[in-house]
């Protein structure tokens, strides 16, 4: 089961315990939170089997004394810290030799609108036999600019680690922030940041269906999703002053009150899941949209080891991981129940499309849920775990994402972050051998719409 | 699904912004607006956008130009998937020195007469958040000449079209101003 993920660490040399680790944690089933680097080596979260807080488990400093490399070939072997001089002879390196197998470069500048990312794909006539990533042209050192920081100065940062979801990264750094200091957040700003929460995905889900709609041709059904988008976005303009609801969240509750009421927020969502409804409706009648979706880009379910895959790339291949589930924030504890995170049995890019679509209606009714219900209790303060470090666990719209702050005397003395895309990115290289041709590409690539920008940290 | 759609549109106006007359960020594109549009960029202009280390946001407001709501093919503009057939290069982010080359390469790959516009806080106020971060270089300017600016963090697609019409208004002496 985990064999994928130990072959790949054993790639970086010497690092058999923490492959025992990880075998370990998989064996027991019990997902890795977060890994990152510091002083002591590497040092793996796994969720605590008592209480509240995660447990940290010190790997050592041994084999990990070039802590970059490590933690980042944790994440998956993409190949971070690239010399910058080299990046034309690294994409004519061949991966992969044979008889009538070519290289086709492709990136960092590509597709239409797009992040920089390097693909090398081997291909055997229209086969992709081989892909490699290669990731680093963008790196802005997030956690560099964050750290040694005023609090609010690197809110600013973590809110541009991805610029689609920076609500998402607002509510993981101020989870962290507030855990570490323990500070109280009131019942209706905990509501409101559910409710922003919710609409950031919605947002981004809406985005990524464009994007796969226009990735297969069908013009008029991208054209009506980008509409619905634009209208999410006009309204959070209206809501919040900002159209991708930056500069709101903040530690200790929201920046500033929101502007508009949420009082027509009901019949806007309700408005726009019948459209949604619609579109996957008339989607769904056309073949030329399905043919190209169906089978294509098939994970193998067997790879997923102890890095988990997690948001719609997990839950399409069945795995119900959601940490609004999991482990409630905010204000998710008392409107999640009777509800259960979307799970398909379908890892292609349909599945991956369907779990869109069903998040989406999901998120709908979690916001009337939040908006009937009573504001939820102001959060009593949590005894620390250790003096000055907090976690933030946020379920982002691309899923799973993981803040660790340690603060001294209102600055950040430290930070690490787990991105969802950094867990999935590994994927789609898997995703893309499976005998798929040249011509599924920018379907599969579409289908997955991981962020370059919070994998390039 | 056609007829449908034929008979809403002809019932009631299809949803299309219009010209943009006034910019909706707090800071205009920095270009004239009140010069005549070059001979060279008159009927149509091919963009190629380049990531030179973003945060996904300027992109995804790029990507909204081509919707509906804002269709910037009514201006004459089309993304290129090449920068072989682009006039203008659409530069965000940071500009991380591993993108420079790559920034290089694009603007060398481009013909003649060819535009560079900054876009977005990073790309035109030296990194915005990321200043001074190891690997970030921060200035365009020094990197390729820019013809002009379009701040914002994100710039909306309506500042982003008002921004490159600017920026093909005069484009001979903005780039000469550049320099």
């Amino acid at each position: 089961m985990a064999d994928w993920s130990v072959e790949m660490v054993r790639d970086t040399g010497g690092a058999d315990a923490l492959a025992d680790v990880l075998s370990q944690l998989a064996a027991e089933g019990s997902p890795l939170v977060h890994a990152f680097v510091g002083t002591r080596g590497l040092t793996l979260v796994v969720p605590s089997r008592h209480g509240h807080h995660p447990e940290e488990v010190a790997v050592g400093a041994g084999p990990f004394s070039r802590p970059t490399r490590a933690g980042h070939e944790l994440f998956g072997g993409l190949e971070h810290n690239l010399p910058p001089s080299i990046w034309r002879h690294a994409s004519r390196r061949r991966p992969v030799r044979g008889r009538g197998l070519h290289l086709m470069p492709l990136g960092p500048v590509r597709g239409d609108v797009s992040e920089s990312l390097a693909y090398q794909l081997v291909v055997l006539g229209d086969e992709i036999h081989h892909v490699r990533l290669r990731a680093g042209y963008k790196r802005r050192h997030v956690v560099q600019a964050m750290a040694g920081a005023e609090i609010d100065a690197a809110l600013l940062v973590a809110e541009r680690v991805t610029g689609t979801s920076p609500v998402a990264h607002a509510l993981a750094f101020s989870e962290a922030a507030e855990e570490a200091q323990g500070r109280a957040v009131s019942g209706d700003d905990r509501r409101a940041r559910v409710v922003l929460a919710e609409l950031e995905r919605i947002t981004s889900h809406v985005g990524d269906l464009a994007l796969l709609a226009a990735s297969t041709g069908t013009v008029a059904a991208a054209a009506d999703w980008l509409r619905i988008k634009e209208r999410l976005l006009r309204y959070q303009a209206e809501l919040t002053g900002h159209r991708y609801l930056r500069g709101v969240v903040a530690p200790g509750g929201l920046h500033h009150p929101l502007s508009g009421s949420l009082g027509d927020l009901g019949a806007l969502l309700k408005a726009i899941a019948g459209q949604v409804r619609d579109i996957a409706g008339a989607l769904e009648r056309t073949n030329s949209y399905l043919d190209r979706l169906h089978n294509a880009g098939r994970l193998p379910v067997h790879a997923d080891g102890a890095v988990y895959w997690t948001g719609f790339v997990g839950k399409s291949a069945g795995l119900r991981r959601d940490w609004r589930w999991d482990r409630p924030y905010a204000g998710y504890q008392g409107i999640t129940a009777q509800m259960l995170p979307v799970s398909l049995d379908r890892p292609d890019a349909y599945g991956r499309a369907r779990v869109r679509l069903e998040e989406i209606q999901q998120s709908v009714a979690l916001v009337e849920r939040m908006l009937a219900s009573e504001a939820p209790a102001a959060r009593k303060m949590r005894s620390a775990g250790r003096a000055g470090v907090g976690y933030g666990l946020v379920e982002a719209p691309r899923g799973r994402l993981c803040y660790r702050l340690e603060l001294e005397g209102g600055r950040v003395h430290a930070a690490s972050v787990t991105t969802a895309s950094q867990l999935n990115w590994p994927a789609v290289p898997l995703a893309l051998e499976q005998h798929n041709i040249l011509q599924d590409f920018p379907i599969i690539d579409a289908s997955f719409s991981l962020a370059v920008a919070a994998l390039d940290l | 699904m056609f007829y449908k759609r034929w008979l809403i549109h002809y019932l009631q106006r299809p949803a299309v912004t219009s010209f943009p007359r006034g910019a909706d960020g707090a800071a205009p594109a920095h270009a004239p607006q009140d010069v005549a549009p070059d001979k060279l960029f008159r009927q149509s202009l091919a963009l190629r956008q380049l990531d030179g280390g973003s945060c996904n946001g300027c992109e995804a407001e790029i990507q909204l130009l081509g919707s509906p709501v804002y269709d910037l093919s009514r201006f004459g503009f089309t993304l290129s998937p090449s920068p072989r057939h682009a006039d203008l290069l659409l530069v965000t982010g940071v500009v991380t020195e591993a993108l420079v080359p790559v920034i290089h390469a694009t603007y060398e790959a481009m013909p003649e007469p060819r535009l560079v516009v900054a876009v977005g806080a990073c790309a035109t106020e030296d990194g915005g958040v990321f200043r001074g971060m190891p690997g970030a270089v921060g200035r365009l300017d020094g990197v390729v000449p820019v013809a002009a600016r379009i701040p914002g963090c994100p710039p909306t697609p309506n500042d982003l079209l008002a921004g490159l019409l600017a920026a093909v208004g005069r484009p001979a002496a903005l780039a000469a101003e550049a320099r």
